[in-house]
């Protein structure tokens, strides 16, 4: 039974028109997902309107409309199934101004395809969305080099390993590791290598885009971290008492566990813990919960703040050392700027206090050390100064607690994860 | 580029709250910019409910989701507004 399959969430990412509509609709094409029937008859429609060769993301956005209507109280999104797997495909939107919500929000891509059309390479936004993936936690990276059809010659393995070539450079600099990510040449307009090997491209003998999906791992929950809850409201129930509200970040949550907030640094101790209302003895990653706190009162914690084992608390930074990638900034960015970070549940505005070293995105390489400035496109490491106490730590220990989006004047400047801390 | 759904939890500010004027005012208060798809109560936890927003916008830019959670956030009866999730349709 289909339902019976492990499932993954896939993210598809990469430039504007390199053709990630196209290369999702074939794959929903190869794997059935799409009645073929359907997709002849709209095939014979858009050949009869002269855009044959747009066919297939024709085909997507003629089924938009009847996706928006499946949209209920989840996001519905397009789901197509594997021999092995089923995806549900997160299609992100194009516009930076919703950066932030995929940094600070719930839902969180398994593994992600990053399309880039060989003829083009690497444009802008790849270069974005390579950062973003990486900044979002998504270790498992295929890189689909799309409209291999179309480069001058056609299916050309020189320009081909170009490409590979400039792509594998910006994903090593994010600290992808490359002997794990398939770069695999493919058409989603013709459908090479999507589904089965292409005549056409003899000299690539690796995986097909469907046996590199098949070839993805189910993430583990990162339960074996520390535990780590940001704090979203606090209420004062009669009859019950404190009760802050949360996802679960990373780590277990049981009955009884001696907890602390910080920066608030109050401890307490769990009562109890329920979730969609029913008392559950404990809490893993992902879950939506409120909590009972003995020894802490609605007035001493708030949201932003972070509840973790007393053992292993949360650190509070007094300063801390990010890569960051400047998306939008309609001038520079200096020693000095002072934006919103948010990270977690946390809005707190931090100081840019030195920017060290200005990076390649090409070469993977220091391109200036301390620069005067940086600028949309950017990518760089610069030491950070919370104007308050804020519980941020590095991405190589707890993954989920090191990205942030760094907000100014109503829009998203830049991206970022936190690289080490100097704790208070 | 398209059209973008956006699901929000709005939390009320106590277990006091009449969450059937709320949904009313929130459905008054989102901008003109979106539409609201759908909006439902989900428990929490100790007689806690929140209400689960979508609303559907354009993504092309020149308005953010910021603006929708911002708009929500200011609607009595809120305690706080939390962009759960975004995706193209």
């Amino acid at each position: 039974m289909a339902e019976q399959k492990p499932h993954l969430n896939l993210a598809f990412i990469g430039h504007v028109d390199h053709g990630k509509s196209t290369t999702v609709g074939r794959l929903m094409y190869e794997t059935g997902a799409v009645d073929p029937h359907i997709i002849d008859e709209y095939k014979k429609e858009a050949s009869a309107k002269g855009k044959a060769t747009f066919e297939f993301a024709w085909v997507m956005d003629s089924l938009k409309e009847e996706r928006e209507r499946g949209v209920t109280i989840d996001i519905a999104h397009q789901r197509f199934d594997t021999s092995k797997y089923y995806f549900t495909v997160v299609d992100c939107p194009g516009h930076r101004d919703f950066v932030k919500n995929m940094i600070t929000g719930a839902s969180q891509a398994d593994a992600a395809v990053l399309v880039v059309a060989v003829p083009d390479g690497v444009m802008a936004q790849t270069k974005e969305h390579v950062f973003l993936s990486r900044t979002l936690g998504v270790n498992q990276l295929i890189v689909a080099m799309n409209k291999i059809d179309a480069t001058k010659p056609p299916y050309d393995e020189k320009r081909f390993n170009e490409v590979k070539d400039e792509v594998g450079k910006l994903l090593r600099m994010v600290g992808y590791k490359l002997e794990d990510i398939p770069f695999i040449p493919i058409s989603g307009l013709m459908g090479d290598n999507l589904a089965k090997p292409s005549e056409h491209t003899k000299w690539y003998k690796g995986p097909t885009l469907l046996d590199a999906l098949n070839n993805l791992k189910v993430p583990q929950k990162p339960t074996n971290l520390p535990l780590r809850v940001p704090v979203q409201d606090v209420y004062t129930i009669s009859g019950v008492g404190t009760v802050p509200v949360g996802r679960v970040e990373t780590g277990v949550m049981k009955k009884n566990d001696k907890i602390i907030f910080e920066p608030a640094n109050v401890s307490g101790e769990v009562k109890s813990i329920e979730m969609h209302h029913e008392e559950v003895p404990e809490a893993y990653p992902g879950d939506n919960i409120g909590w009972n706190v003995r020894g802490v009162s609605k007035k001493d914690i708030r949201r932003g703040d972070v509840c973790g084992h007393v053992d292993k608390a949360p650190t509070v930074a007094k300063e801390f050392k990010a890569q960051i990638v400047v998306l939008q900034h309609p001038s520079a960015i200096s020693a000095g700027y002072t934006p919103v970070f948010h990270c977690h549940t946390a809005q707190i505005a931090c100081t840019i206090t030195q920017i060290l070293a200005k990076l390649d995105p090409r070469s993977g390489t220091v391109k200036e050390e301390n620069p005067a400035f940086i600028k949309a496109g950017d990518a760089a490491i610069v030491m950070v100064t919370p104007s308050k106490p804020m519980v941020i730590e590095p991405v190589k220990e707890i993954p989920q607690m090191g990205r942030f989006a760094i907000r100014d004047m109503g829009t998203t400047v830049a991206a970022g994860m936190c690289m080490t801390v100097t704790p208070r | 580029m398209g059209e973008a759904a956006v699901r929000m939890k709005i939390m009320p500010e106590s277990t006091d709250v009449d969450l059937g004027k709320l949904t009313e005012d929130i459905k008054k208060a989102v901008p003109s910019f979106a539409r609201l798809h759908a909006i439902e109560e989900m428990p929490i936890a100790f007689g806690l409910k929140a209400l689960i927003v979508v609303t559907i916008m354009n993504d092309k830019g020149g308005h953010s989701p910021e603006e929708i959670e911002s708009a929500l956030s200011k609607v009595p009866g809120v305690e706080s507004v939390e962009v759960e999730e975004v995706g193209l349709l």
